[in-house]
């Protein structure tokens, strides 16, 4: 049973057949890790500590900067020079109630702290990052859910838990495996807030319909061409040659 | 010669190119960018074995990891 004030206060969301009461509670209990927070992260945080997540996980060892801010918008200019988790996690757990755990870089050491977390969201700035995450996530069976923006062009896509469904669909290495190297980044092609914002806020309601048991096509790259403004979709096979989920002994596509 | 869309484009392109030549002609470098064949991912790996198709749908796009 919700307390009285936490009825009213996600009212909105409880009036949704989808989410009802017992669907808020899935989100109240659900523990979250946010990888990176940055433009994304920051959005993707704020969406789910005000939307009662009960537990978030921040990953991010960088500090504020004066260049952050239009984007970023959990953070100020009497924060610059201060950690990015630190920041976030004390602006979110004050404002909205929600326990946020600040944590720095995500590497090979702190990866094995995401075994204690059931949900994995994808706002790193680097393909280092993203490939140490997914090749966990597919390992541990956790389910990934990937965004990421440079200039006019944004991706999500969503990787899974392996065996949620009979057909094996691609992984986040299928789609880009190790070799991949960064052609568009923020700080070198620029980026508008608001595009960030919009990827920002799909993996953050992806997240939420996951938790309340709304199934989504995994595999499925959504890019959103911005400069268009259009969307493509494109099925992502699971590929046999796959450094991280192709299964031994499969035959050579070639 | 075959007609092909290449990023909402209508193309010409010669019958006997593969993807990985189609790629190299747009002057991007092969591990920078993705390729979506009639609403699939080639993987990049397969890109010289798979030769285009008359009407063949393609969407070349950077690799992107910006957050």
């Amino acid at each position: 049973m919700l307390a009285d004030k936490d009825f009213i206060r996600y009212s909105r969301q409880i009036l949704l057949p989808e989410c009802g009461e017992a669907g808020q509670q899935k989100l109240m209990q659900s523990r979250v890790a946010v990888i990176g927070v940055g433009g994304l992260g920051c959005q993707v945080a704020q969406l789910l500590a005000a939307a009662g997540i009960g537990e978030l996980w921040l990953f991010d060892h960088d500090m504020v900067e004066l260049s952050n801010l239009p984007r970023q918008l959990l953070f100020s200019e009497a924060d610059i020079g201060q950690s990015k988790a630190r920041v976030a996690a004390d602006l979110l757990s004050r404002r909205y109630g929600t326990a946020v755990r600040a944590l720095g870089k995500l590497d090979d050491a702190s990866i094995n702290l995401l075994d204690d977390i059931h949900w994995v969201v994808d706002c790193s700035d680097n393909f280092a990052t993203r490939h140490l995450l997914a090749s966990f996530c597919y390992t541990q069976q956790k389910t990934l859910v990937s965004g990421a923006i440079a200039a006019f062009e944004g991706l999500l896509f969503l990787q899974a838990a392996s065996g949620a469904s009979s057909v094996k669909s691609g992984c986040y290495h299928c789609l880009f495996p190790k070799d991949t190297e960064s052609a568009k980044r923020c700080a070198s092609q620029g980026v508008l807030g608001s595009a960030v914002a919009a990827i920002a806020a799909l993996q953050a309601q992806m997240i939420q319909q996951l938790i309340l048991d709304m199934p989504l096509p995994s595999g499925r790259l959504q890019r959103f061409d911005f400069r268009h403004f259009r969307w493509h979709e494109a099925r992502v096979p699971a590929d046999p040659h796959c450094a991280v989920c192709a299964t031994r002994g499969e035959t050579d596509p070639c | 010669m075959l007609n092909i869309q290449l990023n909402g484009e209508a193309r010409q392109v010669d019958s006997a190119q593969d993807l990985a030549s189609l790629v190299q002609a747009q002057g991007v470098k092969q591990t920078q960018v993705a390729l979506v064949l009639n609403g699939e991912l080639v993987p990049r790996h397969r890109w010289p074995h798979i030769h285009i198709q008359d009407n063949d749908n393609l969407e070349l796009f950077s690799a992107v990891a910006g957050g």
